[in-house]
Order: structure tokens, then C-alpha cells, then sequence
């Protein structure tokens, strides 16, 4: 059984308008983290010329992610800036030449014939990473021996509000098509499931016009539940069947559907990972839509080009109204897990009242924990053990459904350190 | 910090919804217990609205105590003002209590509720056992017998016209598992069980509306459904092995299901958000294990109404079965065992009370033979027999298998005069299968049972003489001439003593040249009494006494106008004076 809840989907003001394109800013600021990794070695110095793609940084460590510039121009300072995390970041400056040189062309006109090795290495060195906001490295979901039987695109976007990768989906249907099939053929796999959310009929139709050519990829609807965008309950739904850690252990691999255009544009043109649709939405926006934003650039600039604020008072969220972050201020930068930039009326804290025991935070939990439970418990570790506070994957549907307005994520957040603490 | 939406609903919502799923119900108790009482003549304007009154009381002094506990606490009246659903425990007595239950006793479990159940347990959410059945388990406890000498769960118009127990009270003094006969039919039929025109507590005998609240609040999901679900079927499953080994249809587990005030303790009480399981686990053990207790009260203990102390009785291991629920969801081998325990429970309780019940069913432990004499062909018994509120003792002379002659030697039951004025006896006598009396039922199947029972002892019993000297031991009348004092020359007092409709009613007669001067009320234990005075009855019978026999009785208060009426003309009989008069 599917645990999930039925929420409202707000994405009706920001899934009309086309794409739109901002790259008038005159400095990015590329930030220097992966995932929330900081430990970065820096390759580039003050002065420097880089082209659009050029390698900037990398991360040391085991995932040797590489950071690559998203513009040309030159490197002038460094500089620290809040991103969507919260925290403020070390960022490198480059100045913008607007001329997107890079540094050498590309084009790849047959993207299947790639070998498996030949394939992670290049989306290794393209920086490509999962967009759907794990930031985990994809060539290490793929680089395994263990036969994978089925690749799931993950195109339910459950967050309400957020439609990036719906416009993505619609507008490059056919590339994300191509590159799905490509990569299904160089890693053997058996099939490829598309996941989009059941009211997407519409999405459905423009998919079907493209479909009729890739016998092994099959579109499939899935209930309009939250979080069911969530890896587990997406397997859990299409292939009936639990994991313990990660999908590969029943030789699943779940990308999301951002994620697949990065590669197709990675395979194609060799083109890193430099830029990313983000929604820009919310009640407080006076003209919400998607915008094709290159890394390192700050939201506030594009909240301008959007048409500004309604109302001078906002409340900021990088991410959807459900697992995002608030932020301080419209000026972050944008990296690549952020998928929305959530502009709402300001919202005051509510006031938690008692709770009264209904069991509803219980009843939704996807990931089946109590979250009442964890709350009383919060001053008795033994008991906190036994309530695996671990699991919680912070979908935020406890705090949602509470009736007492007790922010029961925040709680369990709070167990989750408590528990760090104890070993 | 985020979510930054917020689902819509709200504790304050919730517990509207509440309110809107308890109106009908509360009405429905207006309609029983008021308004068809006051249409038939059965009660007064107060009587009328009297439902309404005793479930405000409560609802209102629940109220006031936690207020004025959070003002003595917090010294600060708007924090004491704030809303922490204080009418709730009041509200729920009042619907669970009899409706006899005097004010003073309702307040003082009122206190009991809000003050000692919830607060201080820390207020709203955090007690542990049921507030209102805490209140109600309380004067239950310490007042019961001053209830039911009040007319317990009767409200006025049951209490004088047809007078009947709660269907679980008739089913426990019935000779083993009994029929549709003994059990539906005096009540009608199981639709009126259902619809809830029987007696029982303030606003918990409608099983129906407790089935449309059911479901108007699963569908705001406002109440944990899974835990009535499961009560109610564990209830049905084993009542349904019970009756089916016995022969009953499909009507004994919904007559179970429906009456007891199952349906309202499931929906209402059973599902206090606070006070059961927030797992989905700990709500099913929860539900079972409701049934199976309610199960063992109605049919393994002496008290008929299990379902309010069983629901007590679980709030005990909530945090328990949470823990199990918690823990089972990733491991549900964990809530294997109580599991396993709650399905043995319900196949041994179901199959063990029906074996039990089958064989009991001969032996009526509310019957015995006081002397049998065996005189060739004729056997003369004298026996006993449970009847509403006395025993019944009777004459049975069985000639060659037939009745020639049955007579009741003493019985002191509230309603025996319908019997008499039935003939019933002498029906009785022609044919055991006739239908009870409508308004002394439980006299009537008492008489049934005790002749079926002495013809059972007839046919299959030892042939010997039996003498027992409470055989011969003289009824105490029901009249009584208690003292008697010579005042002067022309005037005597009398303290005289009848029955009334539940107890004696003691009077002093004061007589001048055998007229009465004077009748004071020495003592009386009648519900409706008040009824009298409020008539002026006393002054109309010695206004009248000239014409005593033709005054007639009180409506609403039939048999204490009688039993005063009665025993003052049994006094004038007495010392000579009705014959000298009339």
C-alpha cells in the first residue's frame, strides 16, 4: 500500500508561459560545494580567462565531481554568498563577457554509440549530478557490475508549485526521449518506465506523439499522492517491491527527468552541467514562470526580470512549499539542486497548540514512523532507538496534516541530531 | 521554517465537527426522554425539557471547573478563558449517564471529570483514561443504588407505562441465552434496538444515528474509524458463534451490537482521540481487544453493560499497544503475539460461551423448589422464581401432568398489578405460551419461566418429597398498621405503612371520630412523588374521604398515588370506619 496524501497542486501560474532565458546578469558566482560537500580544490586564480564549461574547481574525496563555469569572462574575486541551503558559501567570481565562448565544439550525432565506459566517463566529467535534488553523483548510480533491469524517469514532480521539470518535459520531449533510449541500449537495460503524475494528460498526449519509435519505454501514471515522487514509494508502486537503501539493490536505477536532459546534453554536445530550469513562483510574484537560469546566478536579479514582488512583505523558500528551505533574502545563488524559488505572502510562525492525539501524522508517514511518538520521546533515547527517527526522509506531510499546527518535521529533525549525539 | 502550506484542517474543526455529529443524537434524547413523556402526559414543562437541562448541567459545569482551574493556576483570565475544549467531558457524561441521576450527583461527577480525569493529568491531551467515563465510573460506583432507586435509566414515560429494564439487564435474568421471544419482543422489534426507542442512558440507545455519525465523521476524518470497525466486528463475530450454536439467527449478534450502548461507546468513546492508540496497529489490537472484553462483562460477569468499563479498561494499555504499532510498522513480526493472542481469545470465548451457554440452559439458577409433596397422582410445589424486583413465590399443584392450580402466595414487583388486571395467571394457566403482559414484562416471563421450570422438574425430576420451612413462612404484607397512639377521647394517630412504587410509603393518619383530621408523608422513596404534592393530593383525599374509593390516581405518578391512596382506605377498612360511613 502506497502511503501518501492528496495536496494541493498550485501549478497552474507558473506552467503556461514558455521557458524563459536570463543571462543578462553581469557576475556569476559559481559556488564551491557538492552536495554539501565544501571541501573543494580550487583551479583556476584571479585573473583568469574561463570558457562557458571550463573546470573551475573539483571536489576531493571519493566523488570527484567537477565544478565547470556556467559563463565566459574572467575571474575576479571570491566572494561569499548565501545559497539555497541557508548557509553562506565561497563563491568564485567571474565576471561575464556575454559572449558563452567555450572551448571546443562538439557534436555527437548518434548518442547510443557510446561505450559504458566511455558513458560515465563523460557524464563524470560533465559534473552531471542528480537534479531532482539529491545532488548525488549519477555515473555512480551506474557505475555497477549488477545487472540493471529497469531505469524509472522520475517525471512526478509531487511538490505543488514546482513545474520545472513538466515545461522541460514538454519542450524537449523528444530529446529526453532520445537520450532515455540511448542510455537504456548502452547500459543493457530491459526497459525504461516514465513516471508523470495522472492528471498530466496532457503531457501524456505530447509523450505519446514521440513514443511510437521506442518500443522499450513505457509511460506510467501515478496517483496524485504526495510524496510520491519519492524513490521508494515510486518503486514500491511500479515495480511492487521494497529496498533497503537504494533502488540498485533490486537492480532499479531512478533518475530524474532534469537529470536525463543534463545527460542527453552531456552524450550530445559534451556540455557540463552550467545551467538548470527553476521555477519562479508564488502568491507575492507578479509574473511566475520558468526561467533557463545559469548556475551562479542570483535569484534577486531574476525575481526582477520576473516582474518583481505584489507585496513588499514576502516570505522566501528556496525548493517546493513542502521540503524547501526559507531563506533570509531573494539574494542567493542558484546551484544545481535548486529546482523553484518560491516567493509567497510572508507567512508568520504559527502558534503550535496540544497535540490531541489524532494520529494523522502517523497514518500519512511515507515513510511509516510516528512522528507523535518521536515527539514525546524526544527526552528518552532508548525509546528514540526504537522508533528509527533514521528513516525520516523530511517530506514535511507530518507538519502538514497536523490539526495542531506542531511542526512535527522540526521534531523529528531534533531526533534525528539527538540520536547523532548518542553515537 | 517550512512546510510553507498547511492542510486546512484544524483541532478546532475537528472538534466541530464533533459537536455536529453529536446534535442529532442529542435531540434524539430530547424526543425519547422529553417530548414523547410530556405529549403522552407522562411528565411536566420541566420534564419536557428536562434531557436538554441534564446534559447542559454537565456540559456547563465541566466548563466552569476547568475554568476555574486554570484561574487559580495561571491567575490570568484570558489564559484561563482560552479554548481547551472544556464542554467535551461534561458533554459525554451527560449522554452516558442514567437519565434518573440526581443534579447534585451529575455536578459532583462533573467535577470528577474535568478536575481529577483531565486536569490534573496536565490538561487537554495529555490524561490518559476517558475524562467522562472516569466521571461516570464514579458516581456509578458510589450512587448506583440512589439512581436506580430513582427509576435508573427509565425516563418518565417508560417508568409508568411500560416499564421494562434495558434490554441487557432483561437478557441477564432470562433463563439461558434466550429467544427472540424474550429478548427482541418486548421491546417490539430489533428495528426499534436500532433506531434506539428503548430504555437506556441519556443518548446512547440509538444505535442508528450513531452509525450516520460514524460515518459523517470518517468522512471528515475526524475519528481513528479503525478502531469501532474492529470492536464492532469482534463484538458481531463472537456474539454471531454464540447465537448460531444455539439455534439464533442473524438477529442475536445485531441485537448484541445494537444495545448496551455498543454503537456509542465504539463511535464516541472508544475513539477520544486522546485517550486510544495514534498507531494504525495499536488501534486495530485496540478494537479487538474492546470486543473481546466487552464480551466476557455482558456474558462471563454479573455486570450486563460492559462497554464504558472496557473502554476504561484499555485506556490502561494504549501506550502499550502504540508501542507495538510503532515498532510493528517496520517489523510486524513484533505485533505478531497479541495478535495471535486476540484471535485465540475470540475463538475460545466464542466457542466456550456457546458450549456453556447450551448446557446452562436447563438449570434456571433464578428458580428453586422451596417443598414438592408427592401425594399419588397429585404433586403440590411450592416454588420460586427471580421477578423484577422481588422474588416470586408461587403454588403450582400438577395433577397426572396437568396444572389444576397455580396461585401467587407473595411477590412485591413494582408493575404486579398489570398482571392481575390481565388476568394473566389464569391465562397462564390454560396456555404457558401466551404472550407477556406490555408493561410488566419481565414479571410476566418470570411467571412463565416458573411454571415451565416446575414442569420441568415434573418430568424429569427425583420422585421424593421435598420440605423446606421458607415454604410455610407467611408473605409479608403490603400493608401494615405499624403503631397506633390514643390522642384524647375522639382522636387516634395511625403511622401506617404501603408500598409505593419503589419502597414503602410511610404515613401518619391522624382520625377524629373516625374522620381524618391530618395526613403527613413520614417517608417515601419514590421518584415522581413530588407529583403529588404538586396536585395536592393529600388535601383531595381528605377533602374527598367520604368518596375515597372514586379519587382518582396521579398520571405520571400512578402507583405512589395508589400506594397512598390504597393504604389509607385499607386503614379506614381496618379500624371499621369505610363500613360505618358507606
Amino acid at each position: 500500500m502506497i502511503t501518501g496524501l492528496k495536496i494541493p497542486t498550485c501549478k497552474k501560474m507558473s506552467i503556461k508561459e514558455k521557458i524563459g532565458v536570463y543571462n543578462k546578469m553581469k557576475y556569476v558566482y559559481i559556488p564551491l560545494i557538492s552536495g554539501n560537500d565544501t571541501n573543494i580544490t580550487i583551479s583556476v586564480k584571479k585573473g583568469d580567462y574561463v570558457y562557458k564549461g571550463s573546470i573551475v574547481g573539483k571536489r576531493k574525496g571519493n566523488f570527484r565531481i567537477p565544478i565547470h563555469s556556467s559563463v565566459s569572462g574572467t575571474v575576479v574575486d571570491y566572494e561569499e554568498k548565501y545559497t539555497s541551503n541557508g548557509r553562506k558559501v565561497k563563491c568564485i567570481v567571474i565576471e561575464n563577457d556575454f559572449l558563452d565562448a567555450i572551448e571546443k565544439e562538439y557534436v555527437n550525432n548518434d548518442i547510443t554509440k557510446y561505450t559504458k565506459k566511455e558513458f560515465l566517463k563523460t557524464i563524470q566529467d560533465c559534473g552531471i549530478i542528480g537534479c531532482g535534488g539529491s545532488g548525488f553523483p549519477t555515473y555512480i548510480k551506474y557505475n555497477i557490475d549488477k545487472k540493471i533491469h529497469t531505469l524509472i524517469i522520475n517525471a512526478v514532480e509531487c511538490e505543488p508549485y514546482i513545474t520545472a521539470d513538466y515545461v522541460l518535459f514538454r519542450e524537449k520531449c523528444e530529446e529526453i526521449l532520445e537520450a532515455i533510449d540511448a542510455i537504456r541500449e548502452i547500459n543493457n537495460i530491459d526497459e525504461a518506465i516514465i513516471a508523470i503524475k495522472e492528471y498530466n494528460t496532457e503531457l501524456k498526449e505530447i509523450i505519446d506523439n514521440y513514443i511510437g519509435t521506442y518500443l522499450k519505454i513505457k509511460v506510467v501514471l501515478v496517483p496524485d499522492l504526495y510524496p510520491m515522487g519519492w524513490e521508494k514509494s515510486l518503486v514500491k508502486y511500479i515495480k511492487k517491491t521494497d529496498y533497503e537503501r537504494l533502488p540498485m539493490e533490486k537492480g532499479i536505477i531512478v533518475n530524474n527527468v532534469s537529470t536525463i536532459y543534463a545527460i542527453y546534453e552531456a552524450l550530445k554536445y559534451h556540455k557540463p552541467l552550467t545551467e538548470r530550469i527553476v521555477t519562479f513562483t508564488g502568491t507575492n510574484l507578479k509574473r511566475p514562470q520558468n526561467v533557463m537560469v545559469k548556475l551562479g546566478t542570483s535569484a534577486s536579479e531574476i525575481i526582477k526580470k520576473v516582474g518583481g514582488l505584489n507585496k513588499k512583505n514576502a516570505t522566501f523558500v528556496a525548493g517546493g512549499p513542502m521540503m524547501g528551505n526559507s531563506i533570509p533574502t531573494d539574494d542567493i545563488i542558484i546551484n544545481i539542486n535548486d529546482n523553484c524559488i518560491l516567493v509567497l505572502d510572508e507567512i508568520k510562525e504559527s502558534i503550535e497548540q496540544a497535540c490531541m492525539r489524532c494520529g494523522k501524522c502517523v497514518e500519512n508517514c511515507p515513510a511509516k514512523l510516528s512522528p507523535v511518538l518521536i515527539n514525546e520521546s524526544l527526552k528518552t533515547p532508548e525509546k528514540l532507538k526504537k522508533l528509527e527517527p533514521m528513516r525520516c526522509v523530511e517530506c514535511g506531510l507530518c507538519s502538514y496534516i497536523c490539526p495542531a499546527k506542531i511542526n512535527l518535521r522540526e521534531k523529528v529533525r531534533l531526533a534525528k541530531q539527538e540520536l547523532r549525539k548518542e553515537n | 521554517m517550512g512546510p510553507f502550506i498547511k492542510d486546512k484542517n484544524t483541532t478546532k474543526k475537528m472538534m466541530n465537527h464533533l459537536l455536529i455529529a453529536l446534535t442529532p443524537i442529542i435531540i434524539f434524547s430530547f424526543i425519547k426522554n422529553g417530548f414523547i413523556p410530556y405529549k403522552k402526559g407522562y411528565t411536566n414543562i420541566v420534564g419536557l425539557f428536562y434531557p436538554l437541562i441534564f446534559i447542559g448541567i454537565s456540559t456547563l459545569s465541566t466548563f466552569i471547573f476547568e475554568t476555574i482551574f486554570k484561574l487559580i493556576r495561571t491567575k490570568n483570565i484570558k489564559e484561563a478563558l482560552k479554548n481547551t475544549y472544556s464542554i467535551f467531558p461534561g458533554l459525554f457524561l451527560g449522554l452516558i449517564l442514567p437519565i434518573n441521576t440526581p443534579i447534585g450527583i451529575l455536578i459532583l461527577g462533573s467535577l470528577v471529570s474535568s478536575i481529577i480525569a483531565k486536569m490534573l493529568f496536565g490538561g487537554f491531551g495529555k490524561n490518559i483514561f476517558n475524562p467522562a467515563l472516569v466521571g461516570r465510573l464514579f458516581i456509578i460506583s458510589v450512587f448506583a443504588s440512589t439512581i436506580m432507586s430513582k427509576g435508573g435509566y427509565l425516563n418518565p414515560y417508560e417508568l409508568d407505562a411500560i416499564t421494562q429494564s434495558t434490554p441487557l439487564t432483561n437478557a441477564s435474568v432470562i433463563t439461558g441465552i434466550g429467544n427472540y421471544e424474550t429478548l427482541v419482543r418486548p421491546y417490539g422489534r430489533l428495528l426499534n434496538i436500532f433506531i434506539g426507542n428503548i430504555p437506556g442512558a441519556v443518548g446512547e440507545t440509538s444505535a442508528l444515528l450513531c452509525l450516520l455519525a460514524f460515518i459523517y465523521l470518517t468522512y471528515f476524518k475526524v475519528i481513528k474509524w479503525k478502531i469501532p470497525v474492529t470492536y464492532i466486528l469482534t463484538v458481531f463475530s463472537i456474539t454471531y458463534v454464540i447465537g448460531g450454536s444455539n439455534d439464533l439467527g442473524i438477529w442475536y449478534p445485531l441485537f448484541q451490537i445494537f444495545s448496551g450502548g455498543l454503537m456509542f461507546g465504539a463511535v464516541f468513546m472508544a475513539t477520544d482521540p486522546v485517550t486510544s492508540p495514534v498507531t494504525p496497529i495499536g488501534q486495530i489490537l485496540y478494537g479487538l481487544f474492546l470486543g473481546i472484553l466487552t464480551v466476557i462483562f455482558r456474558y462471563l460477569t454479573p455486570f450486563p453493560e460492559g462497554v464504558l468499563t472496557s473502554i476504561l479498561t484499555m485506556n490502561m494499555f494504549v501506550m502499550i499497544l502504540d508501542k507495538i504499532g510503532s515498532i510493528g510498522r517496520f517489523n510486524f513480526k513484533i505485533a505478531l503475539i497479541p495478535f495471535i493472542v486476540a484471535w485465540l481469545l475470540i475463538i475460545g470465548l466464542s466457542f466456550g460461551i456457546a458450549v456453556t451457554l447450551n448446557k446452562t440452559e436447563e438449570i434456571d439458577p433464578n428458580f428453586s423448589i422451596l417443598s414438592k409433596e408427592i401425594n399419588q397422582n397429585k404433586t403440590t410445589y411450592i416454588v420460586t422464581q427471580k421477578g423484577y424486583s422481588s422474588t416470586l413465590k408461587g403454588q403450582i399443584i400438577i395433577e397426572n401432568g396437568n396444572i389444576e392450580e397455580f396461585k401467587i402466595l407473595d411477590q412485591n414487583d413494582s408493575f404486579y398489578s398489570k398482571i392481575e388486571e390481565n388476568n394473566y395467571i389464569e391465562k397462564l394457566k390454560e396456555n404457558n405460551e401466551i404472550d407477556t403482559v406490555s408493561g410488566a414484562t419481565i414479571t410476566s416471563t418470570a411467571l412463565k419461566n416458573m411454571i415451565k421450570n416446575t414442569l420441568n422438574d415434573y418430568k424429569t425430576g427425583k420422585k421424593e418429597n421435598i420440605i423446606n420451612e421458607e415454604a410455610t413462612k407467611e408473605p409479608k404484607p403490603t400493608f401494615e398498621i405499624i403503631s397506633e397512639t390514643q390522642i384524647d377521647e375522639a382522636t387516634k394517630e395511625y403511622i401506617i405503612k404501603n408500598k409505593g412504587f419503589s419502597g414503602d410509603i410511610k404515613l401518619k393518619v391522624t382520625l377524629t371520630n373516625n374522620q381524618i383530621k391530618e395526613i403527613s408523608v413520614l417517608e417515601q422513596n419514590d421518584s415522581y412523588f413530588h407529583m403529588l404534592e404538586e396536585n395536592n393530593y393529600i388535601n383531595t383525599i381528605i377533602e374527598n374521604q367520604s368518596n375515597i374509593k372514586e379519587i382518582d390516581t396521579i398520571s405520571g405518578a400512578t402507583y405512589s398515588s395508589k400506594g397512598v391512596k390504597e393504604g389509607i382506605i385499607k386503614l379506614l377498612e381496618q379500624v371499621g370506619v369505610i363500613n360505618e360511613q358507606i
